[in-house]
């Protein structure tokens, strides 16, 4: 099918939105003369903000196998071009978008936060399309692909703060970081809030400041080419600035151990 | 990530603008090829250090290439074949894509053996020991500036009968683009239209600097340090930031935006002041 894209200037055109409102939007005047040709565009949820933990994780994994089997392997000039993702939902996607985000035909300002969003770490495609390039490229993995989907999933926040940075917007330096979080079952530590740092900033989460630190010790530690083991220990380091993590330290280095690490762990809620 | 920050290594490392090697230098060119599903980065490097040579012959150090664009890449090269491939459904050349040359160890590295350094080091190289995986030398940056129209240009006039005021600011893709309803706004008839448009310019330039501040300041803190932040990837804000840079403008806050105005834009008010007295002279 062929997929007609937009005209130049059509994000701060409210007369798209308001045309899309009324109805399926054809007119020439809003459209290029370029084409994207894509063999099947089939739905799939594009806008996860909304709802139950369980109904998010589900969208995502429907979005994920989706873009997975039919969008991933189009040119990155196309997936990674916003103008294809807003002529695609503009032109093929009305329908689903009524039945599905009603709330973008309410005023302008929801039809861009849904439809016309910039396409950035922020936006639901971007990161989606991001998680299947990274699990499905990803050479070698500890755990199955369906796994690593569900850590992206249970890990958002982490997982945002990685693509949100250019510098380790990586495949393998995403895989391996779930990997750890996996092995030593850090999820929900990552996660927490710092409560006791107000010098940080007010959301501040122990996952986020990990991920600051080995930025900031870049190059000298080239943290992307660490082997999941020495990202380990250099991911338990720099949690232990933030995080005391002392009198546990010599089991940290030994994994047989766990148990009694997340029991620390475990301590940062109460 | 594309390294091209002045940083303090705690050891002496090797590149252009390095002063740890007192000669030797590491410089790339690339060369790039189109075939049918991939792209191919073909890397001439030129490296003058023989020990740095020797570390690679010897499988101490490896070179690792590294290719920035939309996300990052990196990739192991053996120095007797500096080239890969990227499948066009995981690369795209539309953005600007930016490939440096890394010489990472491999293992631990002692330096007492380099006679390359400068004097500064002599008593203290026998003593250098850097660990596996650290950056030995990193080369120039390749840029492929891909699809920016006006490399140059910050600024785009359109025309737009149908606009629902006089004048509209628009942060686009690659530009600040000045809307104008017709052509009065923008003093076309007059002899001075360059000036009078200033305050438009000047009030583009804020929008776009403040939205700047926003971006790349870190989270509750509204100030940016422009020596300290990766090059934007968005384009009007990477050339903002390759303007701030050319000035010797090192921090950019909502407090000294307007001064930072006046220091890229060569006196933006002030022809704006001469050009309206001129003119009201000439009336006189």
């Amino acid at each position: 099918m062929k997929i007609r894209l937009l005209k130049e200037g059509y994000k701060e055109d409210e007369q798209l939105f308001l045309e899309f409102r009324k109805g399926e939007v054809t007119h020439d005047s809003f459209f290029s003369d370029e084409t994207v040709e894509i063999a099947d565009a089939p739905d799939f949820p594009f806008y996860i903000g909304k709802g139950t933990e369980g109904k998010r994780k589900n969208d995502f994994m429907a979005a994920f196998r989706i873009i997975a089997d039919y969008y991933v392997e189009l040119e990155r000039d196309i997936h990674f071009d916003e103008r294809f993702w807003h002529s695609l939902l503009i032109t093929q996607k009305r329908d689903y978008i009524e039945e599905h985000y009603p709330q973008a035909f309410e005023s302008y300002r929801e039809f861009c936060n849904i439809v016309t969003k910039t396409f950035d770490w922020e936006n639901y495609i971007y990161k989606c399309i991001l998680a299947v390039e990274y699990v499905e490229d990803s050479g070698e993995r500890a755990l199955p692909k369906d796994q690593y989907y569900e850590l992206i999933v249970e890990n958002l926040d982490i997982f945002n703060y990685i693509i949100k940075y250019s510098i380790f917007r990586n495949s393998e330096f995403l895989i391996k970081v779930l990997t750890v979080i996996h092995n030593l079952d850090l999820g929900e530590v990552l996660k927490a809030k710092i409560t006791d740092r107000p010098d940080l900033g007010k959301d501040e989460r122990y996952g986020r400041r990990v991920i600051f630190e080995l930025n900031k010790a870049y190059p000298v530690l080239m943290s992307p080419l660490l082997d999941v083991e020495e990202l380990q220990k250099e991911f338990l380091k720099a949690l232990g600035n933030y995080y005391d993590l002392s009198d546990v330290k010599e089991e940290v280095e030994t994994p047989s151990s766990k148990p009694g690490l997340l029991k620390r762990f475990a301590r940062i809620y109460k | 990530m594309i390294y091209k920050k002045d940083a303090n290594f705690p050891y002496p490392i090797l590149s252009s603008n390095s002063f740890a090697y007192e000669e030797s230098d590491f410089t790339i060119k690339i060369n790039f090829e189109e075939d049918s599903d991939i792209y191919r980065f073909k890397v001439q490097e030129n490296l003058t250090s023989p020990f740095m040579k020797r570390l690679l012959s010897e499988g101490v150090a490896q070179y690792l290439l590294i290719i920035q664009s939309k996300d990052t890449k990196f990739f192991t090269l053996e120095p007797n074949d500096l080239q890969v491939e990227i499948a066009k459904n995981r690369m795209s050349l539309s953005s600007r894509t930016s490939i440096q040359l890394h010489i990472v160890a491999k293992m631990s590295v002692n330096f007492a053996e380099n006679g390359e350094l400068n004097a500064f080091y002599s008593d203290l190289k026998n003593s250098i020991e850097v660990p596996k995986l650290s950056l030995l030398g990193f080369s120039n940056i390749v840029i492929f500036e891909g699809g920016m129209k006006n490399p140059l240009d910050i600024f785009e006039k359109r025309m737009d009968p149908s606009l629902k005021s006089a004048i509209k600011f628009e942060l686009g893709s690659e530009s600040i683009v000045l809307h104008f309803r017709d052509e009065e706004t923008q003093f076309q008839s007059m002899s001075k239209a360059s000036a009078f448009i200033n305050p438009y310019l000047y009030t583009g330039l804020r929008m776009a600097l403040e939205r700047f501040v926003q971006n790349y300041s870190e989270e509750d803190d509204e100030l940016v340090e422009l020596t300290q932040i990766m090059q934007p990837e968005d384009l009007l804000d990477f050339k903002l930031y390759n303007l701030m840079m050319s000035k010797g403008i090192e921090s950019l806050d909502n407090e000294n935006i307007d001064e930072v105005i006046g220091r890229i834009s060569h006196q933006i008010v002030e022809k704006y002041v001469r050009a309206v007295k001129e003119l009201a002279i000439n009336e006189d």
